[in-house]
């Protein structure tokens, strides 16, 4: 299969005065896929969405959807559809009319009706036709503004933070339906979100932006395993940071001296964006190996003293103090055997392998 | 949507608003200004410039005394209309549990006509009046009290009515911004009621009694019905003769000058006012 | 609630002092006796009977109904635009335009009454009730825009954003969507505009000319004490109609803010 492009950015800059709330947006959205802009609030991640619903124009650069320019393309004529933050259920009207709003008067009375039905039926609202617009509950609201906006048979549908009005439980029920949706459907879902692991758990490709600029985008295994700095690193799950120096190098290998652990050889980052000669290596929490005694096969080892224990249920997590390093190590272990190990002022052994130690290139 | 910018759509949409309240404030006061410059007698207006409408308004001790009385009384009004709308809007701020009970019934009266509560008021303080035959059928007093109507009092009580809701709201919304964490600080530092009234609560409704003076005291200074119907000729204020000018004596050039007059004079001291009341805020700790 | 303190008993007499006055006029207007003063006679109806009779009064009732109407018409469908634009777009000198579309509030009664009467003659305008509608429409746009910006408030955005989303366009989005949501606050804005229109005094003193409104009409009665009953009933039956309507528009505004959000 040739995987097309539904949606193309480029150059894509969006600027308030001298303020850039987007600048160098460069992005191709594959047909099919559930991709997610994630970052912190006023990243411009919001601003890149309105800019392809049509709600902003760019002030450089081109929106391309479907192979079309959208330059002057009004936000009512693009072949995009929108679920609101505030889902934006029409208080006026009731649940029915809310659906078939988009519809009035381009299609047969018998048509609506038909699929209005058919697009309760698929977000399991079928038969709430008549229910009052005020009559909804959270997530009631939001499955509405999800049918309202299918039923225009989108090519792109556009989702601003639309599972963070939430509760959790909700929310968690809603990323596993939203996601059978999207792959039942066939349809680009592009998704604003803050919540790292929203974004995780439901997209086959992320966006990651900090300060209107696009940092990385990749799959959610390789954001997680190769991140390409500090920023994205730390963004996205948990990171211990430690400073490194480069002692010689090849093509796809590094041969670097890790602060506390020493030598090791590690493989080159291909996403990091600014090598140099000291750099800085992130470690997973759970890919460290902690003992009472000095554990064997690890190219590199510490030792420590626990300054810190917190169990979280599903793991345990430690804070370890080492000589050549000022912060503490953390590290994360399953709760296997419902023991905790380790107590604050126990002597422990932290064991490094050269696969869990990521090159993210010059610190900031 | 995507046509125009925001600004142009905000300039374009408010623009027959404030165009139509830009030219009816802008135009006639051109116009005023300009006659205030002519003169009239009888029917002819004379447009030659001279400053003799201007000479006789300050000079002449009836106008000068109305001015001075107007903005006495418009005083008065605004001292006692916001003393007496303090506590009600402390009270539906901070104590009231309906409280948007209380606001709509503060403001129902309002929204009766002006002109007919002030025609209340010269029937019950009139001297076969209400007030006095009931006091009377009550034996409270052997003879009608005369004091009541057609005096500055008269004027002052029946403004102090009609302009309640223009002193409680903005009090009342003051009162209502203020964060109740700020009270219980004030009191966690050993604060009694009292203390806590004066160094908190009062300084930070301030811009609210700022507010409802500016809101009372400008139009009462203009008024001209309750000095008409309840102020007899010791309640009389500078409307009243503003339009005699352009009714009865058919002196428009000097009825425009005594408008602007009376516009300077409201503008001069609700200047005044702003400034020294946001001093005296300051100055409390 | 704990016993009552001597603020709620300042309140409770607060309110008296407000109501009472006001509640004369009715009192008085059911008063057999001519004199305005207790004790009070014996019941009647007659001075509202009477009250038809009269073709003067009927005129001024009908001349304040039209201005009233196109006074409360015209303010709102001004107000409307300008206050979309004060709540939904940002832009330089909002906040003098603003403030100018309040300032209606606060010049003197008399200041605008003579400073229209004047512009009106020099722009050969004679006066009638045109002018009154026209100086009325000044004087209700403070209103009309504070009651749409707070219906415009309660309006969400996204709602306008959401109807362009699904394919419709600026003009109808504006009849599907943004009439039908702030309908009650212009409901509001239409009866509190009217009201004001039709209890308004001192303009129409001086603009109205030889086509006296309600108010003008009154005051020409209230000189002759034969007439007071006359006007005690009058006065009554608008006290009445003002207090309906106010509350009619305290209704739709609830109404506004209670929803879309």
């Amino acid at each position: 299969m040739i995987e097309k492009n539904i949606i193309e950015l480029s150059g894509v800059e969006k600027r308030y005065g001298s303020f850039a709330a987007a600048s160098g947006i460069n992005l191709d959205l594959k047909e099919g896929e559930f991709f997610s802009l994630l970052g912190p609030s006023g990243c411009g991640k919001t601003t890149v969405l309105r800019m392809i619903a049509g709600f902003q124009d760019p002030t450089q650069g081109t929106v391309t959807i479907d192979g079309r320019n959208m330059e002057g393309v009004p936000a009512n004529n693009r072949p995009t559809n929108m679920v609101f933050q505030s889902y934006a259920i029409f208080p006026h009207l009731n649940v029915g009319n809310n659906v078939a709003y988009g519809l009035r008067g381009r299609a047969p009375k018998a048509e609506i009706e038909n699929r209005v039905a058919e697009a309760l039926e698929m977000v399991e609202l079928g038969g709430l036709q008549l229910r009052g617009a005020n009559e909804l509950s959270g997530g009631q609201r939001q499955r509405v503004a999800l049918a309202r906006a299918l039923i225009m048979r989108p090519k792109v549908l556009l989702l601003d933070e639309p599972l963070s009005a939430l509760d959790k439980k909700l929310r968690e029920q809603m990323q596993f339906e939203m996601r059978n949706l999207q792959q039942s459907l066939g349809i680009t879902f592009v998704m604003v979100t803050h919540d790292q692991y929203e974004a995780m758990t439901m997209s086959d490709r992320i966006g990651v932006m900090f300060n209107g600029r696009l940092a990385q985008v990749d799959t959610p295994a390789s954001l997680y395993a190769r991140p390409c700095d500090e920023e994205v690193a730390s963004f996205i799950g948990e990171m211990n940071i430690l400073p490194a120096s480069v002692a010689g190098e090849s093509d796809n290998a590094l041969s670097v001296n890790v602060a506390a652990f020493g030598n090791m050889q590690i493989d080159r980052n291909p996403n990091v964006t600014n090598p140099g000669k000291g750099i800085i290596i992130g470690i997973r929490p759970e890919q460290l190996e902690i003992k009472s005694e000095k554990p064997e096969d690890y190219p590199a080892t510490v030792q420590g003293k626990v300054i810190n224990v917190a169990f979280y249920g599903e793991n345990i997590h430690y804070h370890v103090t080492v000589d050549g390093h000022d912060k503490p190590i953390a590290v994360s272990v399953p709760n296997y055997f419902h023991t905790v190990d380790f107590n604050r002022g126990d002597t422990v052994w932290l064991g490094l392998q050269a696969a869990s130690a990521i090159d993210l290139g010059r610190g900031k | 949507m995507i046509l125009r910018s925001d600004a142009a759509k905000g300039y374009s949409l408010s623009a027959p608003a404030t165009i139509y309240v830009g030219f009816l404030v802008a135009a006639p006061l051109a116009i005023l200004i300009a006659y205030s410059f002519w003169t009239q007698t009888y029917v002819t207006l004379d447009k030659s410039l001279t400053l003799k409408n201007y000479r006789e308004a300050l000079t002449d001790p009836l106008v000068q005394h109305l001015m001075l009385r107007s903005i006495w009384i418009a005083g008065a009004v605004t001292i006692v209309t916001v003393a007496l709308a303090y506590p009600i809007a402390y009270f539906i701020a901070m104590k009231a549990h309906k409280k948007t009970i209380w606001l709509l019934l503060i403001t129902i009266p309002f929204w009766s006509s002006y002109l007919l509560r002030v025609f209340a008021w010269k029937l019950i303080l009139g001297f076969n009046g209400v007030m006095n035959s009931a006091l009377l059928g009550l034996g409270l007093i052997n003879e009608p009290l005369s004091f009541l109507l057609y005096n500055e009092f008269a004027v002052v009580l029946t403004l102090a009515h009609a302009w309640a809701p223009f002193a409680i709201l903005p009090i009342y919304v003051s009162l209502q911004k203020i964060d109740p964490s700020l009270l219980e600080a004030a009191t966690d530092l050993g604060n009694n009621a009292f203390q806590r009234f004066m160094r908190v609560t009062l300084p930070l409704t301030i811009p609210g009694i700022i507010a409802a003076c500016l809101i009372i005291f400008i139009p009462t200074v203009g008024d001209y019905v309750t000095p008409a119907l309840v102020g007899g000729s010791d309640g009389k204020m500078i409307a009243n003769l503003i339009q005699v000018q352009f009714g009865a004596a058919n002196n428009w050039p000097l009825g425009a000058t005594l408008s602007l007059m009376a516009m300077l004079s409201v503008g001069f001291v609700a200047i005044v006012f702003v400034i020294t009341g946001n001093r005296l805020g300051r100055r409390i700790r | 609630m704990k016993r009552p303190s001597t603020l709620t008993g300042y309140a409770l007499l607060y309110l008296a002092f407000l109501y009472l006055p006001v509640l004369f006029l009715p009192l008085f207007s059911f008063n057999s006796g001519t004199i305005v003063a207790f004790p009070i006679k014996g019941w009647t109806l007659d001075w509202y009977r009477k009250l038809g009779e009269q073709d003067t009064l009927i005129q001024a009732l009908w001349n304040s109904i039209g201005v009233g109407f196109v006074a409360a018409l015209l303010s709102t469908a001004i107000g409307l635009f300008a206050a979309r634009a004060f709540v939904r777009y940002r832009f330089k000198g909002q906040r003098a335009a603003e403030g100018l579309v309040m300032l209606p509030l606060v010049i003197p009664g008399i200041i605008v009454a003579s400073s229209m009467l004047v512009l009106f003659l020099f722009l050969g305008l004679k006066p009638s009730l045109v002018t009154v509608a026209l100086g009325h429409i000044f004087l209700a746009l403070p209103f009309a825009v504070s009651i749409l910006k707070s219906a415009f408030d309660d309006f969400d955005a996204s709602l306008e954003e959401a109807s362009y989303d699904l394919g419709v366009g600026v003009f109808e989005t504006f009849r599907r969507v943004t009439l039908p949501v702030v309908a009650p606050g212009i409901i509001a804005s239409i009866l509190v505009t009217f009201t004001v229109s039709f209890d308004e005094f001192v303009l129409a003193f001086f603009l109205s000319g030889n086509q006296p409104t309600l108010p003008v009409y009154i005051w020409s009665q209230i000189r002759f004490p034969a007439k007071l009953p006359n006007v005690l009933a009058l006065g009554s039956i608008l006290l009445f109609t003002s207090v309906l309507l106010l509350v009619l528009a305290e209704y739709f505004r609830r109404r506004s803010s209670g929803k879309g959000t």
